[in-house]
């Protein structure tokens, strides 16, 4: 019936050849001078093992795998409707719970205890600094550019600066730069905390006040340019940054209350509590500001900005607002970095890190303080994974294929992220209601 | 209410003239407004009746001509080199053609919006939350609860924006606009794609924006039987040009008016 018909058929030909590209992708990589083929050879022809039970050479398995797929995917489709039904009828009860504010209120709860022990659980060190590196660092910097991106709604492509501007402050400010110290004794690392931040800040202000009368396109691309200029900076000032090779150790953090002496060593586990701290902190005040009369001036500017202007909004200053704010955390992330890593590159804050950060507000739900959370700890969890252990012929350097494709699966079945927000869902389903009213438009002519 | 109208000035434009490139959109345009008045501008598809909006309300810079706002309590103000949202702040609000909600917001968020003091938020003031912080919360809230009665939303005050009917939209619009307690409301076409009954209701509350709140108006309108009802005055704009001015009567046996707008016939009222 349907099974073989042209649609079908056409669907299974589509299947194959993403089996294929899957097959090459983890199949072992070519040589370029001695056998050009090998790359082909390790793809296709090689004989693995089916998952233990017999040998057979991989283009069988995978045209096999592709067929299953198409099976369950053909078999699927003319029922998609009941299935859906059953999933939706299933899922009543947990959606209806976790909507309740008793709910959520349980789930922050075992989620700040797990958060709390989890140092207990995991034993080796390297583990644990990647958790604060990898993880707790990409948290900061994921929250600050959701208020960028998911609040106000402004694209912003070098938010790495911010970091960049956090990190070299502190190696600024403990002496462990080239430039002349700012202090006549170089600072202790935690105290440069507040500095950092604030320094992060003036910078979003300094930026923004020129740039965030433009719009959309314009801005991304300025941003960018930013972003730019200071990864060029400290690459080519060596007399002020250090360079390429980048700073002097950067001393680790040291807290003296004077009855209680505390200090921050090799050992990644303070650090991690001190990164945890601060997530909290501004989780809070991310929370508390988008509930504010900034909150919603910020969705206001977001969804119109000529009628936020309409009501008295001043569209520039609430920008410039949500650029220090995103750029506070981002700074603070610098910071962290910098005490834990102990020296700061050039290498740490390139375009591909802004890429990343955006990665993590998009795919975990711009807007969406714990989407955004959640998106950070499952990409960076899946990335440090992949990384260290290399599974299934995984090389690092196809690890942007992989976001890539995670991107386009989730814009095509999930737009609004993992856990969106509220708001933000209603503006993609709003988006896609809204085509009438533009052919209304177009039509009325008279355009504002 | 009509005898309350005084020849006492709000709103004067002289000579506005403006430009895309080498497209006139408006030619020495004059329009004065009187306080409390329902004024209306017609004309025919192009003519110029949103640019001259979006002049007054700061949206379009002209590159001749004066715009001055005179507020009941405050120096006259000098409309053009003025940023939209500061015109807002001075008194001028306005709605728009297609309507532009906040469509992911409810009915009620939408209108605190425009009921927030936009202009002395600091960052600290909005996250500690100190008693004036909250007190302008609840005025605000007040505010809101008001207008949400005033146009008849109340029972809407939950609902998403997006999900109203185009009537309603009409109504949270003119809502959000009164929110920030203007003198002067600038409505741009605002029965466009309602049904006639909403349309009554509309030129109802259009009418009780100016009895009840005091709110001088000034509108664009296609539907003639409604601007004709509604309006005292009108201005009519062809071209880019005021062709004539008058009461509806007077507008309506003009005959510039009847060959450039209405056209010979007068079956083509509706345009």
């Amino acid at each position: 019936m349907t099974m073989f018909s042209p649609a079908n058929l056409k669907r299974l030909f589509l299947i194959l050849v993403i089996t294929a590209v899957v097959a090459v992708m983890t199949g072992t990589p070519g040589s370029s001078t001695a056998s050009p083929t090998t790359g082909v050879h390790g793809s296709f022809l090689e004989r693995v093992s089916w998952f233990g039970l017999f040998v057979a050479p991989r283009w069988l398995l995978f045209t096999t795998l592709g067929v299953i797929v198409w099976l369950v995917v053909s078999l699927y489709r003319p029922r998609a409707r009941s299935i859906r039904r059953g999933i939706d009828t299933a899922l009543a009860l947990p959606k209806a719970l976790a909507t309740k504010r008793s709910t959520r209120v349980a789930l922050m709860l075992v989620a700040l205890v797990v958060v709390i022990f989890l140092p207990k659980f995991v034993h080796e060190s390297f583990w644990m600094y990647l958790i604060v590196e990898q993880i707790g660092v990409w948290i900061l910097l994921a929250l600050g550019l959701n208020v960028v991106v998911g609040f106000a709604g402004l694209l912003d492509l070098g938010f790495a600066a911010f970091y960049a501007i956090g990190a070299y402050t502190t190696a600024w400010l403990t002496g462990a730069l080239p430039a002349p110290a700012l202090f006549h004794h170089p600072i202790p690392t935690l105290w440069v905390i507040p500095i950092g931040i604030l320094a992060a800040m003036i910078f979003g202000v300094l930026l923004g006040t020129p740039t965030l009368r433009l719009r959309g396109d314009y801005l991304a691309i300025v941003t960018l340019g930013f972003a730019l200029i200071i990864d060029d900076f400290v690459e080519t000032q060596s007399g002020v940054t250090g360079g390429g090779v980048g700073s002097a150790p950067v001393p680790h953090p040291a807290l003296n209350l004077g009855f209680w002496h505390f200090h921050w060593g090799i050992t990644p586990t303070p650090y991690y509590y001190l990164c945890l701290v601060f997530i909290i902190v501004f989780i809070i005040v991310f929370t508390s500001l988008e509930r504010s009369r900034i909150g919603r001036a910020w969705v206001a500017i977001r969804e119109d900005e000529v009628a936020a202007e309409s009501v008295g909004i001043n569209p520039l200053k609430y920008k410039v607002m949500a650029f220090a704010v995103g750029a506070a955390s981002g700074g603070f992330g610098g910071v962290m970095s910098a005490g834990l890593v102990g020296i700061v590159n050039p290498g740490l804050f390139t375009f591909q890190i802004s890429v990343n950060v955006l990665v993590l507000v998009i795919f975990g739900g711009m807007g969406s303080i714990w989407g955004v959370a959640l998106g950070a700890i499952v990409i960076q969890t899946a990335t440090s994974y992949l990384d260290n252990y290399q599974p299934w012929g995984y090389q690092i350097n196809d690890l942007y294929m992989y976001i890539g494709a995670l991107l386009i699966i989730m814009m095509i079945f999930r737009p609004a992220g993992l856990l969106p927000s509220r708001r933000r869902a209603r503006e993609f389903a709003a988006a896609k209601g809204d085509e009438q009213v533009h052919t209304d438009e177009v039509l009325t002519g008279d355009q504002p | 209410m009509s005898d309350q109208v005084t020849t006492d000035l709000i709103i004067r434009a002289e000579k506005l003239t403006l430009r895309f490139g080498g497209v006139v959109s408006l030619r020495d345009v004059s329009i004065d407004m009187r306080r409390g008045e329902i004024l209306a501008v017609i004309g025919p598809n192009g003519a110029g009746k949103t640019s001259l909006f979006n002049s007054l309300s700061g949206v379009y810079q002209p590159q001749e001509g004066s715009i001055t706002f005179m507020a009941r309590d405050a120096a006259p103000l000098s409309v053009i080199g003025k940023k939209a949202h500061q015109i807002a702040q001075a008194g001028v609000s306005r709605t728009f053609q297609a309507s532009r909600l906040f469509s992911a917001l409810n009915v009620f968020e939408n209108i605190k919006i425009g009921a927030e003091d936009h202009r002395g938020i600091g960052l600290v003031g909005a996250l500690v939350k100190g008693p004036g912080t909250r007190r302008g919360e609840h005025q605000s809230d007040e505010v809101v609860i008001k207008l949400l009665e005033f146009v008849g939303l109340t029972r809407e005050a939950n609902l998403i924006a997006s999900q109203l009917s185009y009537g309603a939209r009409r109504r949270l619009e003119i809502a959000r606009a009164l929110a920030t307690d203007p003198e002067v409301i600038l409505l741009d076409e605002p029965a466009a794609g309602t049904n006639p009954s909403e349309k009554l209701e509309l030129a109802e509350l259009i009418r009780r924006v100016r009895d009840e709140r005091g709110v001088s108006v000034l509108l664009i309108e296609h539907d003639m039987k409604l601007v004709m009802s509604l309006a005292e005055r009108l201005y009519v704009l062809n071209f880019g040009s005021v062709i004539a001015e008058g009461s509806p009567a007077d507008v309506r046996a003009n005959p510039v008016v009847i060959d450039a707008y209405l056209g010979s016939s007068h079956e083509e009222t509706k345009a």
